[in-house]
């Protein structure tokens, strides 16, 4: 479990050193619409990709697309850290990228539809504010999506 | 995680995600995050468990019902147990048939050759899903070169990005030959059995703390190596 108190001190340390103030005023988007009616991306910071896509750099800010149809077994991760477990995600992809799940909720009408494309980052080494540029230039192509919410999953 | 969803929100997209480390959260304050108290790379908690993952995502999800922010909430349930009886699930016997005065190129290519099989199991069981590969080389090569470096006392230094992916997809490689059978198995009884008990961890764990002295590639070496596997070792060791 990821309880701070439960770490040995150099873990609680490592990870205590990720917290960095807030990045400015609260933004906040409130929405007319009901969670049946949002179309929503998935986002994952786990540094997925497929096979033929650049494999992340040690400290990368940039982004792979994960397009919807696209089969999320053939994803692979190339993240830098070798802090987190990854036996789980071999076992299923859904684990940390749950598109199946939200396909289900699709289905279902729990959720009104789902972004054409996903996208992945990978999250380490670098200071929050180094995702800034490319966090907007997503921005709009989600916009361009009709994607009205966005679900992180970190790993 | 705290940061992209700060800045798609103000750039106008609602966001809401999980969060594995909530005094991160705290900090940063994105607009909804839910915390939840499952192991680092396990955002949705269990493997194979579509319920359970669900109830997450809708709790997730929940959080754009609010009218203001942030918010921070705690998952209420913890992650079911894994099969923690990992070791005797390892279908792999690491018993080391060789002395230690053998060449790292045998010891290491003896290990590969035990694991061949149980890696192409478990790779059928995936129904061909297999998470190696990211540095476009075989297996046998990735050892090879490896050996090579472990035999001849050279570091790896020409091509740092292709060692790194090389490493990480050996350690793939091993964890899905000892998790060939099926059930989410407990990660921490993984970790201790790949880091204690393999020759590739000897091997990994000597040319990282050769790298930790090589001027400049200090951190290159924390990228390799763990320090829950470090210090692993060391209580082992301590034990035996």
């Amino acid at each position: 479990m990821v309880r701070l108190s439960d770490l040995p001190e150099y873990e609680r340390e490592h990870l205590l050193a990720k917290n960095m103030p807030p990045l400015g005023p609260p933004a906040w988007v409130n929405h007319s619409k009901s969670i049946a009616q949002l179309r929503i991306a998935l986002i994952t910071t786990a540094g997925l990709h497929f096979r033929d896509d650049p494999a992340f750099k040690f400290s990368d800010a940039t982004y792979r697309p994960i397009g919807n149809n696209e089969n999320a077994n053939d994803l692979i991760m190339s993240h830098s850290s070798v802090n987190f477990d990854r036996s789980g995600f071999a076992e299923d992809v859904n684990l940390v990228y749950p598109i199946d799940r939200f396909k289900e909720l699709e289905t279902k009408g729990v959720i009104g539809s789902l972004a054409s494309v996903h996208y992945s980052f990978m999250g380490a080494g670098l200071l929050p504010e180094q995702y800034q540029h490319n966090t907007a230039q997503l921005a709009g192509m989600l916009k361009q999506d009709r994607v009205d919410a966005v679900f992180l999953t970190p790993v | 995680m705290c940061a992209i969803s700060y800045y798609l929100e103000r750039e106008g997209i609602m966001t809401t995600g999980i969060s594995l480390v909530r005094e991160n959260a705290l900090a940063l304050s994105p607009p909804r995050s839910l915390w939840v108290p499952f192991p680092l790379g396990r955002p949705l908690g269990a493997a194979n468990n579509p319920d359970f993952q669900h109830r997450v995502i809708a709790a997730g999800l929940d959080l754009l019902n609010r009218s203001s922010g942030p918010v921070l909430e705690d998952f209420a349930e913890e992650a079911p147990d894994q099969d923690h009886a990992t070791a005797m699930a390892c279908p792999v016997s690491f018993i080391r048939a060789t002395s230690e005065t053998t060449s790292w190129s045998d010891r290491l290519s003896q290990e590969l050759s035990i694991l061949k099989p149980w890696y192409d199991l478990g790779k059928r069981r995936r129904n061909g899903r297999t998470l190696a590969g990211v540095s476009g080389t075989s297996m046998d090569e990735i050892i090879e070169r490896l050996a090579e470096h472990l035999d001849t006392a050279t570091l790896p230094t020409d091509d740092l990005v292709w060692f790194k992916h090389a490493s990480e997809d050996a350690k793939t490689y091993y964890l899905e030959a000892m998790t060939a059978q099926p059930g989410d198995q407990n990660p921490a009884s993984l970790h201790k059995l790949l880091w204690t008990q393999t020759v590739l961890a000897d091997g990994l764990v000597l040319l990282a703390e050769r790298l930790s002295r090589t001027p400049g590639l200090e951190q290159f070496a924390r990228i390799l190596v763990p320090r829950s596997a470090v210090e692993l070792r060391a209580e082992t060791a301590i034990d035996a």
